[in-house]
Order: structure tokens, then sequence, then C-alpha cells
């Protein structure tokens, strides 16, 4: 059984189609990186996964189950289920800002009522020791930097103990020398295997440790690879010139 | 030496007769402080339920709560007043069931009229959080209640503090109108004073009244804002 598996996902603004049949599958464990160029649909197909978008046509099974069933999703109760496995890193952070920095960890987990308040307080320590913010649990999120913030957003959604990670341009919103840290935490979880989907311009990143590379282009995957493939011997001539311009 | 005896005998008289005053008025505090509080207490949860209407999916619950906060805002609070003390009972058939006390009338009206102002109040403040917010609080799990009680309505409170404090100062002086039905709060209390002892000491101190009040409520606000800063 794949992680994640889609199946010709269509999905339309309006009469704007910006999704025209996409598949891929992401197997456990695995890291993928989603690369192309701006407005290919990169975000809206990650967000499609997570149900903030609905879309309008095809298959996503999340561990086998249907979030999405040839364009029909199920009900309310059971898209949550199912999206609750996930959790999802936002270009923008989107901390809670009027909530400390442990707060912002526990409260999710405190909603659900998946933790005690003891467990939920012992996991935020953990999990802030590991992105490196240990002594950071009483700031405000205004008090942090950006390189801070993403990361406090990476033990947020890990609180829910996630069997799959979404990233939407993680570092997009991070000044040059900031990104490196927010890069390091998920290159630590790549390595315990977490699975992680991640939409990033970081070519660098993306090729040093991803398993495997969408290539998104023209409301579609162009190409999916390994590293080496995409960036090396790619068979589509558009992406020979966006790997040019960008490296 | 005459002089100054009849000097300080003269200050004597005008604060014996103004402390007489304010024992007086005092007895309308309870009416003037009453009317603010059971506003207060009813007129937010209201607004609040009514901006959520305002913010419905369903137009029709939209439209109805637009007229009810345009006829609110839109008429003086003194008619709505007299409306509901004097007008209601004249209503053919139910007006028998809807005769109000002063006081009942002055409560209600209040009530009515500061929820419209909340209601646009909140919804400005709930306009100002951030998209990005509820997607957070959808992919971490939380139900739709949630997301409105721990995520959006603290940071729209933020937002808000400053006009809600100045829709309570306002509050407080809006109190006097309701001596319009003659409820004795501290304007009737003074107003008589001054008819009777043709003297207009007694609106200085009403004024110092008011005054007191709406400088407690500044401060608290204050401090309010002060431990909403984030
Ligand atoms: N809510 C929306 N309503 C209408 N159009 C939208 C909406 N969201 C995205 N789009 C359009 O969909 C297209 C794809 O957008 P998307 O954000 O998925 O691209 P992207 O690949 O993530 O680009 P970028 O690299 O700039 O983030 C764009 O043309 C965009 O204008
Ligand atoms: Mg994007």
């Amino acid at each position: 059984m794949h992680m994640i598996e889609v199946t010709n996902l269509k999905k339309s603004f309006g009469s704007d189609v910006i999704l025209e049949g996409v598949s891929f599958s992401v197997e456990k464990g695995q890291t993928v990186s989603v690369i192309g160029p701006s407005g290919a649909g990169k975000s809206t197909m990650l967000r499609c996964l997570i149900d903030l978008e609905s879309a309008n046509d095809g298959t996503i099974l999340i561990e086998g189950q249907p979030l999405l069933q040839n364009g029909t999703y199920p009900h309310e109760r059971q898209r949550r289920a199912i999206c609750a496995k996930m959790g999802m890193v936002f270009q923008n952070f989107n901390l809670f800002p009027h909530l400390s920095v442990k707060r912002n960890l526990m409260i999710a987990p405190l909603n659900s009522k998946t933790l005690s308040p003891q467990q939920a307080s012992e996991k935020a320590d953990a999990l802030l020791k590991k992105v490196g913010l240990d002594g950071k649990q009483n700031a405000m999120p205004s008090e942090l930097s950006g390189g801070q913030k993403q990361r406090v957003a990476i033990a947020r959604a890990l609180m829910m103990n996630p069997d799959v990670l979404l990233f939407d341009e993680p570092t997009s919103a991070l000044d040059p020398q900031l990104t490196g840290e927010v890069l390091a935490v998920i290159k630590e979880l790549a390595q315990e295997h977490m699975t992680m989907i991640v939409v990033t311009h970081e070519m660098g990143f993306a090729r040093e440790v991803s398993d495997k590379i969408l290539f998104m282009g023209d409301k579609r995957i162009l190409e999916e690879g390994t590293p080496d493939e995409i960036f090396h011997h790619p068979h589509d001539p558009r992406i020979t010139e966006f790997v040019s311009k960008i490296l | 030496m005459d002089y100054l005896t009849e000097f300080f005998q003269n200050i004597g008289d005008t604060l014996s007769y103004m402390a007489s005053l304010s024992v007086g008025m005092l007895d309308g505090v309870k009416y003037t402080v009453g009317l603010f509080f059971i506003t207060i207490l009813f007129s937010i949860p209201l607004g609040l339920c009514l901006t959520l209407l305002r913010n419905s999916k369903i137009t029709a619950l939209r439209g109805v709560t637009g007229f009810y906060v345009w006829i609110m805002r839109g008429t003086p609070l003194l008619l709505q007043l007299f409306f509901f003390y004097f007008g209601l009972p004249n209503l053919p058939f139910v007006g028998d069931y809807l005769i109000l006390g002063r006081f009942q009338a002055a409560c209600l009206t209040f009530v009515l009229n500061y929820a419209a102002y909340f209601c646009e109040i909140f919804r400005g403040g709930i306009l100002s959080v951030d998209a990005g917010q509820y997607e957070a609080a959808q992919v971490l799990g939380f139900g739709k209640w949630q997301t409105n009680l721990k995520i959006v309505f603290p940071q729209m409170l933020k937002v808000c503090l400053p006009s809600i404090s100045n829709e309570c100062i306002t509050l407080v002086k809006d109190t006097a109108l309701i001596t319009a039905i003659s409820v004795t709060e501290i304007l009737y209390f003074a107003k008589a004073a001054v008819n009777r002892d043709t003297n207009a000491t007694a609106y200085v101190v009403a004024a110092v009244f008011y005054l007191v009040m709406t400088y407690g409520l500044t401060k608290l606000f204050n401090w309010l804002e002060r431990r909403f800063h984030f």
C-alpha cells in the first residue's frame, strides 16, 4: 500500500483549470520534493491533499483510505479523520500569535484530547529541544525570527504525530541566512524516515534530501524521478530550461 | 477678618451643599451603573451572535442582521427608548402584553441598540484575522467552534479593544438619556435639584460622577490593552 496515492486529480477555480489530471504516489518514509515554475499548481495540489481545497475530480488515497474517490468526498467526519493523519507547514508559518510558543504546540493535542496536559507539556518540551528552541517555551511568536517561527511551526505539526508532513515552500518567506536552520530540521526528519512532501524552490535541498522529485508544469506532473534523473537527465526540455535557470 | 470668615463660610456652605447633592445622586448611581452593566453583559454576547449571523453562509440571515444593524444604528437611541417605553403598549393586539417598567424598557433598548454597534465592531475584528489562522487550525484538527473560541475570538478581541473601550465610555454617557423616561438616575436628580434650588451646582456634581466613571473605564481598558498585547 502506498502512503499517498493520487490518481487523475483535477482542480479548477471557476473556469480556470489549475490541475488537469495529476497522478503520483508516495511511499512510507519517502521525502518527495515538488518543484516547478510559479503558478504551476504546486500549492493547489498540496492543499487538495489535506483538504484545504476541494478537488473537482480524481482519487486521493491516504494510507489506503479515500479522501476523494472518483471525484466524490466522503462525509465530513471521515474527511477530517483521514486528514488528521497529516500535518502541514505553511510558507507564512501561521503560528497563533496570541499564544506562547509552548501553548502553540500544546493546543492541538489538548483540543483533540489525544494527550493529557502533562503528556502534551513533556512532548512540547522534547520537540522544542529537537528543533533547537529549548528555552523559548514562554516566548510569544512575535518575539521570534522567521527561522525560529518556522521551526516552532514544524514542532507544532509534529505534536499530532502525523504519518505524513506536507510543506509548502517552508523557507520562501525567510531571509537567505535563516533558511539553513529550517532545512536542517527537515533534513533531520528525512533521516528519521518521516514521510514528507515538500514544495520548494530550494534546488540544492531538493537534490540532496529527496527520494523522488515531482516536476510540475503546465497543470500536470511533467516528470517524476530521482534527483539525478530530474537534474541531470530530464526528458522534457522544459525541465532542462527550468533547472538551468535556477541552478 | 470678616471677609475671610465669610469666604471660608461660603466655601464650607458650597461644599456641604455639594455633599448633600451627592448623597441624593448616589441613589441614582444604582440605575446608571445597573444599566451600564446589564447593557455590557447582554449586548456583547448578543453582538457576537449577530456577527456570526452576519458572516453566515445563508444570504437571508446576512440580510436580516444587516437590516437590524441598519435600523439600530440609523435611528436615535432616544427615539428607540421612547418607542420601547411609550410605543410598544400602544401596538394593536399585542400592546397589552408589552407594557414595560421604565428601567426594564431602558435595559431592553440599550441592549438591543448596543448589540448592533458591537456586531459591527466584532465583524471588523473577525475580518482582520488572517485566513492562514483558519487553515492552521483546520490542519491541526480544530473543529469550527474550537477555531472560533480559541483562535479567532482572542485575536478579534485584541483588534476590537480600542473600539469596545470607546463604546463603553459612550455608554456611560448615554445612560443619562433614560432621564427622559423618568428613571431616577444621576441626571434626573441633578435636574430636579437645579430646578428646586435654581442653582446649577448640581450639574457640576453630576458631571463629576460621570467623569469618575469614565476615568475608571479608561484606566481599565488601558490595562486590558496592555495585557492583550501580543
Ligand atoms: N483561491 C484561488 N482562486 C483562484 N485562483 C487561484 C486560487 N489559488 C490559486 N489560484 C491560481 O492557481 C494557479 C496555481 O497556483 P498555485 O499557488 O497552486 O501555484 P504554485 O505552483 O504554488 O506557485 P508558486 O510557486 O508561486 O507558489 C495560479 O494561476 C493561481 O493564480
Ligand atoms: Mg505555491
